[in-house]
């Protein structure tokens, strides 16, 4: 019990402590891929309170995730490199601001909604695979599809928007 | 115990991929190669550049050998040679894979090198394009598996091999697992040709013997997971069955290392195009083709 | 002991290790494996292993004559290579300022062996060292510059902050070609601000009447004012006095974009911010990276120096040229016969045998005499042995660029086997040469890598395979009787990219195996007796890059004056075109299709 809880609180604070180094960072690259190892620590969070899906499903994703934004801060922004030490951050109260209420609002929620009974025994992994996948096609199938299906839609589109006309023998060479 | 004879199992693969390599390369087989390489690869001076983002200088070699590793321990050589038989093995794979572009990505922008930047960004271009071909044939795998425990999807196939079953997954996963250890075809990150060496250009001594360690130790995970996948893991008659899973991981080994040397290195703009025109509807396809084969045949 | 061993004393462990690198070491070949094989040396048979980058290599083969710029670029690599390292030179006597050389042989395949031999046992002993002294040269030195990352144009020697919007410079290298890139980046600066000018004038006037000439601001944010210097609370730069600011109206108007409003809180995006920066032509305002591509880059003909100025992955600009300075005629004195003969084929060793059927025939062309046919016959022969191996040889260094390891060495060891063979040996490799056609056309990705690469539009400039394969019907051979005597038919293509130009010259490795058949028999041009003639003579040979055209002036049997056209100094103004917005590899593969000659570049 006590492993479980120092290994949670391990990598809570590993999240943190990545995250601040988003923004104490100057180089973009570095920010992004801080930000993506504190997903990871979250990720490893979720393998240490037993939810072996969804850490797992975490590291995977984010890892992705995280290095397509780093290209996209290295296209769009200039010095990614933070040679320049120059402060990229904007709108430092109102940000402040955003931060601590959402901070507060997360605390409240979590220590106000009613989560229900807690559970005594966790299922092992493998019927958790199981109970998740049946909940997937079952009950919570109309909301995972329509998130789907408007993730779909919103790729699509901003594929579309973005892409410039070639036509097929502009493809290669010019 | 299980797991320390799985890791000395790991580096002999990695020598023997070493090996073969080089007989590959050069036409003589020689055993010693890979290690005089290695202990002379350590012998010679090794140098930091001019500016080099540190971290990411030092981090990126390690972080492609931690990945690797990771992916092997959840693939299983014999029914009870695994290190730890997670219940989502066959995603697990995937999700340390990932952290190869992550690898490539910091030794390409550590060295503050040009060949070595735009053959790490390469890399990540090539990602986008075999990364839904590697996870939607595995997909399909755990689907006839009906989980995701390596050894119950080895188990799985004892009727029949999944190459048989669903040989369009095994093409596309074969070819993803070749885009992801980098090697020709698609060795854009490392290329000779276009980039000088590209992510390696820049490293010499102990951090190029990593780096190169791990890639090596890459190359035969993806083997044993393909072996694993679609080869029926250990099964089969006559011989035991470590030996089956040596003989399959290194034919398939084997295979992905000759198959490059017969072509030139592919265009990225054709990659994205195929992958995503014609390798992601072929995924799909194999998806809905299993889903039929399993409710017909259960 | 070599001269370029590490710091140590050699205990057991060094020496294990020694004997290891003895073994396993690989070569970095200067100025490249091209020249290597055109001066007949079987790389691979010696047992040595290439890298492409001298960071991997531990030992420098220096092979023929290389000029001097080519040394100096050699300084910078042989710098670049991890000690232990070694220098071992063939056939060339002194490369300074390269170190001396630990082993220095002949030019043949046989040095080559015993030479490997040698530096083997020279790892073996001498890997270590106790006393050693670094290494350093001129060309090594380097200037370091300061500039702004905002504004490109702005160069200092020494730090400090940039005076037109105070962000600290950054250090730099120097580079060679400082110049061309800045011309490119004020170019693309006075457009973008012509543009914004116009519409925020009147807002820079507004602000100009309020304040004080003393008062300190911010460029980015031109509503933080302050008496006194300091830095903006809200970005961080460094404020710069008013005034300063007054008579750089268009880099103000750029910044203004954000403060719409005085007082309220700007946010600058970053499209904004970065209005200044070049743009390519899909609009996104990327740092510019110059990159050198040569002039030892494998793939790349030895020699040639392509400076690619890159915009992420695709090339923005480009600049090339060769390190290869063309003395080609000593004016002065007049040479005799046998000596401009030699001179002419010395010029560029990859193509000897061109080149001196070139001066034979001027000389002939200007002492007004004929050659028997036989003998020209068999000159067409030794000709069209020397393009296969040509084109065998340009086949090598395309699958080396693009990682086609079978072709690399398959087309290596046949160019080998082609260059020096007599008729019999020539007429024999026939059935193998087909079997690479053959196994070629199968090739899977070779259409897809190569079809639209390199597109060339229909030019006088054009030569050659380069030429033949955009469609213009061009060759100097169609109009030599003996040819035609021969049965020689031109090989034409359509398309004018890689694709074509690649099966234009598999076509002619066809064509001239029938063209030697035919001819009967392979023998070295020889300049035939003159004696003390006078007069102009001009010649043209079909050269396996493309026609080459020799005007040559004899004076009583000496040549006192000749001007040479070379096929590759057109096409490297090609260079250019081609790779103008192409991805890095794509442009890469245009360059090489061009099959340039970097020693009869003339520039």
């Amino acid at each position: 019990m006590s492993a479980q809880m120092f290994f949670i609180g391990f990598f809570g604070l590993a999240a943190v402590w990545f995250g601040i180094v988003v923004f104490r960072t100057f180089s973009m690259v570095r920010s992004a891929l801080a930000l993506l190892f504190s997903q990871t620590a979250l990720g490893a969070m979720f393998l240490s309170m037993q939810a072996e899906f969804l850490g797992v499903l975490q590291i995977m994703m984010m890892a992705t995730e995280m290095s397509i934004m780093a290209i996209f801060m290295v296209m769009f922004m200039m010095d990614p490199g933070g040679l320049g030490e120059m402060d990229m951050t904007h709108q430092k109260r109102l940000s402040l601001i955003a931060g601590l209420v959402s901070f507060v609002g997360a605390v409240a929620v979590a220590v106000f909604a009613d989560w229900g009974p807690a559970a005594s025994v966790v299922p092992d992994a493998a019927q958790q695979t199981v109970d998740l996948g049946l909940e997937l096609l079952g009950r919570s199938m109309l909301i995972f599809e329509t998130a789907g299906i408007t993730i779909l839609t919103a790729m699509i589109a901003a594929t579309a928007v973005a892409i410039q006309s070639v036509t097929r023998s502009n493809e290669h060479g010019h | 115990m299980t797991s320390v004879l799985i890791l000395l199992l790991l580096a002999l693969g990695a020598y023997l991929v070493a090996v073969l390599e080089a007989w590959i390369a050069s036409g003589h087989l020689s055993l010693a190669t890979p290690m005089l390489a290695g202990i002379a690869l350590l012998g010679r001076e090794s140098i930091v550049p001019r500016k080099p983002d540190r971290i990411f200088f030092e981090v990126g070699p390690v972080l492609l050998l931690i990945s690797a590793l990771l992916a092997a321990v959840v693939v299983p050589l014999t029914p009870n040679l695994i290190i730890t038989d997670l219940a989502t093995g066959a995603l697990f794979i995937n999700a340390a894979l990932v952290y190869v572009l992550v690898a490539l990505l910091m030794a390409g922008w550590g060295p503050d090198g040009a060949y070595a930047m735009v053959g790490g960004w390469r890399f990540l271009g090539q990602l986008i394009a075999y990364a839904m071909l590697i996870v939607m044939p595995i997909t399909a795998v755990a689907m006839r598996a009906e989980s995701l425990l390596t050894t119950q999807i080895v188990v799985s196939q004892a009727g029949l091999w999944n190459i048989v079953y669903q040989p369009v997954g095994f093409a596309l996963f074969f070819v993803a697992a070749m885009a992801l250890a980098f090697l020709p075809p698609f060795d854009l990150p490392t290329a000779t040709g276009e980039l000088a060496g590209g992510v390696e250009a820049e490293y010499s001594g102990v951090r190029l013997a990593v780096l190169r360690l791990g890639r090596l130790v890459l190359i035969i995970t993806l083997a044993a997971a393909t072996v694993v996948f679609y080869l029926g893991g250990w099964q089969g008659p006559w011989l035991p069955p470590w030996a089956w899973s040596a003989l399959k991981i290194l034919a398939v080994t084997a295979t992905m290392l000759l198959a490059g040397r017969a072509m030139p290195r592919i265009r990225e703009a054709d990659l994205l195009a195929w992958c995503w025109k014609l390798g992601i509807p072929l995924a799909l396809l194999n998806i809905f083709l299993v889903g039929v084969l399993v409710l017909v045949f259960p | 002991m070599i001269v370029g061993a590490r710091q140590g004393t050699m205990t057991r462990l060094r020496r294990l290790v020694s004997v290891s690198m003895a073994r396993e070491f690989s070569t970095f070949l200067i100025p490249g494996p091209d020249i290597a094989r055109a001066h007949g040396l079987d790389i691979a048979a010696a047992g040595i292993q290439l890298s492409a980058s001298p960071r991997h290599a531990s030992a420098l083969l220096v092979i023929g004559a290389v000029p001097p710029a080519m040394l100096k670029a050699a300084v910078v690599v042989y710098a670049q290579m991890m000690r232990p390292r070694a220098i071992f030179v063939l056939g060339a006597e002194d490369i300074s300022p390269l170190p001396s050389a630990d082993i220095a042989t002949g030019l043949s395949q046989q040095d080559l062996i015993e030479g490997m031999h040698q530096l083997r046992t020279l790892f073996a002993e001498g890997a270590f060292r106790p006393d050693m002294s670094d290494f350093d040269a001129p060309v090594l030195q380097t200037r370091i510059e300061y500039t702004c990352p905002m504004h490109p144009e702005v160069v200092q020697s020494e730090p400090g902050s940039c005076p037109k919007c105070g962000m600290t410079l950054m250090p730099r290298q120097a580079q060679a070609t400082t110049g061309h890139n800045h011309t490119n980046h004020k170019e693309v600066d006075a457009t973008a601000n012509e543009q914004t000018v116009s519409s925020h004038d009147h807002k820079h006037h507004h602000s100009m009447a309020h304040d004080a000439p003393t008062k300190y601001t911010c460029p980015m944010h031109p509503e933080v004012v302050q008496s006194e210097p300091g830095s903006c609370p809200k970005c961080g730069m460094t404020l710069v006095p008013r005034e300063a600011l007054a008579t750089q109206t268009h880099e103000l108007a750029d910044m203004d974009h954000g403060s719409m409003d005085h007082g309220a809180m700007a946010f600058m995006s970053m499209i904004d911010v970065t209005q200044d920066l070049p743009r390519s032509i899909d609009g996104l305002p990327m740092e510019w990276i110059e990159v050198p591509f040569g002039p030892f880059f494998p793939g790349l003909p030895g020699g040639l120096l392509l400076m690619l100025t890159l915009d992420g992955d695709t090339v923005a600009a480009s600049d090339a040229h060769t390190l290869i300075e063309n003395n080609d005629f000593p004016s002065g004195e007049p040479m005799d016969i046998a000596s401009f003969a030699e001179h002419l084929t010395g010029m560029d060793p990859l193509v000897p045998v061109s080149y001196r059927l070139l001066a034979c025939r001027a000389l002939e062309n200007a002492a007004q005499v004929d050659v028997f046919a036989d003998i020209a016959r068999a000159r067409i022969g030794a000709q069209e042995r020397e393009r296969i191996a040509s084109h065998l040889g340009w086949l090598a260094l395309f699958g080396r660029q693009t990682g086609f390891d079978w072709l690399m060495r398959r087309a290596a060891s046949l160019q080998l086997k082609v260059q020096n063979a007599d008729f019999q040996q020539v007429v024999a490799l026939r059935p193998e040469i087909t079997v690479l056609m053959k196994r070629l056309h199968w090739t899977p990705l070779l259409k897809s890598r190569t079809v639209g690469i390199g597109r060339l539009v229909s030019d006088a400039k054009l030569r050659g395979p380069v030429a033949r394969a955009s469609g213009i019907c061009e060759d100097a051979r169609s109009k030599d009787k003996i040819y035609e005597m021969l049965g020689f038919t031109s090989a034409v293509g359509q398309g004018g990219d890689a694709f074509s130009r690649l099966h234009v010259r598999l076509e002619e490795i066809f064509h001239s195996l029938a063209l030697i058949e035919a001819a009967g028999a392979i023998a070295l041009p020889v300049p035939a007796t003159i004696g003390n003639e006078s007069g102009k003579g001009e010649a043209v040979v079909e050269s396996p890059r493309g026609m080459a055209r020799l005007e040559l002036t004899l004076e009583n049997g000496r040549v006192s004056a000749a001007q040479l056209d070379t096929p590759s100094t057109h096409h490297l103004t090609l260079i250019d075109q081609l790779t103008e917005q192409q991805e890095l590899a794509d442009a890469l593969l245009a360059v090489g299709s061009l099959d340039l000659s970097p020693w009869e570049i003339q520039q």
